[in-house]
């Protein structure tokens, strides 16, 4: 993590690089060594459904279309929560403003613009407007009511999955009576596919770009840089002139955006192209393993939401084409969590490997401490 | 108007709402005594999934007591868990939680799909028990309010008791015994209690520990009595609000009880208001207790606010 080791020459920056991966690859194997066990306990064909688990998703191009469409989607919930953790805030409002930003577009695309070649830009703002509002409110709260932002944000997450089924159920044009999905959104509105027959659209690109955006923000703005200074040390901040309560708020509404982005993507992407309830099956909380596996680095991002993206595949190819249930994955998600965020792995994989580099071996702090 | 207050006004809704709130009330009591020990314990949530798919499971092979008391265990574990992951292993309590939020939610259904057969959704094929209701109709030899007490008070479940009881032993626990006063301090400021001697550490595991069995019984309780069987998600947010009812009840054991009766309150109307009025969307009642949640956080931190401004600390 950043605030550990001033990192200044290259050859720190480059250990520094070495024992995050190390410390994220024992971590992983942990988890997948319990996974075995689960599975060994519990399967009929075990070795069969880890076959499964870790090649699948590479097997055949439909499958990898599949997989690197949930990288796409998890980079963007990672980088979401990476810019809260950085400046030390626990928001965990991802998933509402998911929704929030999802039902938005299904307004816009599904409006009278829906049908023209603005549908897509028109969806993407209004998401990511809806979004940036909804991660506004909890940080407003704290700011100047001091509210809890890890509660209240959690209770806007489920008021806005009340409110998309509310508006499903009343509001929003259905295909038949009863069916909990929209219709189809006009073919304008629906990003297109880079390659056909696969999932991988336009939101790959948005991923790519948000990366990009959010690294720029962070490390070469003067705002990104009073965010990451009030992140490590609020005070000292504050004595910096920087004002702490508009940092706090700003990357709460500028996480909100992507939150709101990522809805747009699930709702105008290949997989779905409409609005349905609970689409977004859990994923916007795994940003949560995302960002802490990548340490808060929007640059580490892309490639923890790979890896993890492969194994979420996985878990999905193994429940269909074995006996062992997707959810599996939960255990291992939690397990890597609770491995990089404490000094586990860390003393795990010196012991293991008989690391010389003890002495530089900080005492590893979660993300955001 | 007034089909809705003579439905609420009745014995059968007070009845309803010492239901609802039972498992609420365990949980914010669980909540209570991780706050009070400096913990903000947001796993509340997954202990008590995890507490409800143990004690449903556990209830299908063996009496109901023991299912219950397994719901506890396994909450405590986590609690345990959750303890050496951050304060043996310093990683971030919050963090911590929310890993065991995820493997409550991916690991219920993976052990609910093995133990059903493949069931994601239900435990419905299960045959799992409930907890026996408590019966007072002895109560009704009461002149005047006999009838009344005993057409509210008969039919609780035994839990419900427990955790009436369970208000009172905290109470006296954190105010009148000296690890209460422990537990306090080293929530307050820590730095002293451990320059006094005093295993901070322990108290603070001690708290979680007790904090996920709180967790569990609530969750047992819901799985075993207000409803019986397992359904995927079925805590539904109750955790999380019972952080919210934590604050509201002003970090007090009484303040906790009176706060969960009042989202006990709202879950019971949840349950009544969509019979007298059909026009009332049921997704607009349900979010009610997460719109009081927030409007209670913020009323709390205002009126913290104001007494450290009374103080003279800000």
């Amino acid at each position: 993590m950043s605030g550990n080791v001033p990192t200044i020459d290259e050859n720190s920056r480059w250990a520094a690089f070495r024992r995050e991966v190390g410390r994220a690859l024992g971590a992983a194997i942990m988890a997948l060594i319990v996974a075995f066990i689960v599975v060994l306990f519990t399967s009929k064909t075990p070795l069969d459904a880890m076959m499964q688990l870790l090649t699948a998703p590479a097997s055949k191009p439909r499958t990898i279309g599949l997989w690197i469409d949930d990288a796409a989607k998890l980079t963007v919930t990672g980088l979401a929560f990476s810019l809260v953790f950085q400046a030390r805030q626990f928001a965990m409002g991802v998933q509402g403003q998911v929704y929030i930003g999802a039902i938005a577009t299904s307004y816009v695309v599904l409006g009278p613009l829906g049908s023209t070649w603005a549908a897509i830009p028109l969806g993407l703002t209004a998401a990511m407007l809806a979004g940036a509002i909804y991660g506004f409110l909890p940080g407003i709260a704290k700011a100047r009511l001091g509210a809890n932002e890890i509660v209240s944000s959690l209770m806007l997450n489920y008021i806005a999955i009340e409110l998309c089924n509310l508006l499903m159920r009343t509001d929003l044009p259905k295909a038949s009576a009863g069916v909990l999905t929209s219709v189809d959104f006009p073919k304008e509105a629906v990003f297109p596919p880079l390659i056909p027959n696969t999932r991988l659209d336009l939101g790959i690109g948005l991923a790519i770009i948000a990366v990009v955006v959010v690294w720029f923000a962070l490390y070469r703005t003067a705002w990104g840089l009073k965010l990451r200074l009030v992140g490590h040390n609020a005070k000292f901040a504050e004595y910096a002139g920087i004002r702490p309560t508009f940092i706090m708020v700003s990357a709460m509404a500028a996480s909100g955006a992507l939150g709101g982005l990522l809805g747009a993507m699930f709702v105008q992407g290949q997989t779905y192209g409409k609005l349905t309830v609970l689409f977004e099956g859990g994923i916007a909380f795994e940003g949560i393993l995302v960002a802490i596996v990548a340490r808060s680095r929007p640059l580490a991002v892309p490639i923890v939401a790979l890896a993890y993206g492969y194994l979420r595949q996985g878990a999905q190819l193994m429940n269909i084409r074995t006996d062992v249930p997707a959810e599996v994955i939960g255990v291992v998600t939690a397990i890597i969590i609770l491995l990089v965020s404490s000094s586990f792995s860390l003393n795990f994989i010196t012991r293991l490997f008989r690391r010389r580099d003890r002495a530089t071996s900080v005492p590893a702090g979660s993300v955001v401490k | 108007m007034t089909e809705l207050l003579i439905t609420i006004i009745s014995t059968g809704f007070f009845a309803t709402v010492i239901r609802t709130t039972t498992p609420l009330l365990l949980a914010t009591l669980g909540g209570l005594i991780a706050d009070l020990s400096g913990a903000l314990n947001v796993a509340l949530e997954g202990m008590m999934l995890i507490g409800c798919l143990t004690a449903v499971i556990v209830s299908v092979y063996a009496p109901w007591y023991v299912a219950v008391l397994s719901g506890v265990g396994a909450g405590a574990l986590l609690g345990l868990l959750m303890a050496f992951f951050a304060y043996r292993l310093k990683a971030d309590i919050i963090l911590v939680g929310f890993a065991i939020n995820i493997l409550a939610a991916g690991g219920t259904v993976f052990a609910l799909a093995l133990a059903t057969g493949g069931d994601k959704g239900t435990s419905i094929n299960l045959q799992s028990q409930a907890i026996p209701p408590v019966d007072l109709t002895f109560l009704s030899g009461i002149p005047i309010i006999g009838p009344t007490l005993s057409a509210m008070l008969t039919g609780q479940s035994v839990v419900t008791w427990i955790a009436a009881f369970l208000v009172f032993a905290i109470w006296y626990f954190l105010y009148r015994t000296p690890w209460g006063l422990w537990l306090r301090g080293v929530g307050e400021y820590p730095a002293a209690p451990e320059a006094a001697g005093i295993p901070v550490t322990k108290v603070r595991t001690w708290s979680l520990v007790v904090s996920g069995a709180l967790a569990g019984l609530g969750g047992a309780q819901l799985a075993m009595f207000n409803y019986v069987g397992f359904t995927r998600d079925m805590t539904g947010g109750r955790g999380f609000i019972a952080l919210g009812a934590v604050l509201l009840g002003a970090r007090h054991p009484v303040g906790a009880t009176i706060a969960a009766l009042l989202f006990g309150a709202f879950d019971a109307f949840a349950i009544v208001l969509p019979g007298l009025y059909n026009w009332m969307p049921s997704e607009l009642i349900r979010m009610i207790p997460f719109i009081v949640t927030i409007v209670a956080l913020i009323s709390f931190s205002v009126r913290a606010q104001r007494a450290l401004a009374l103080r003279g600390v800000q």
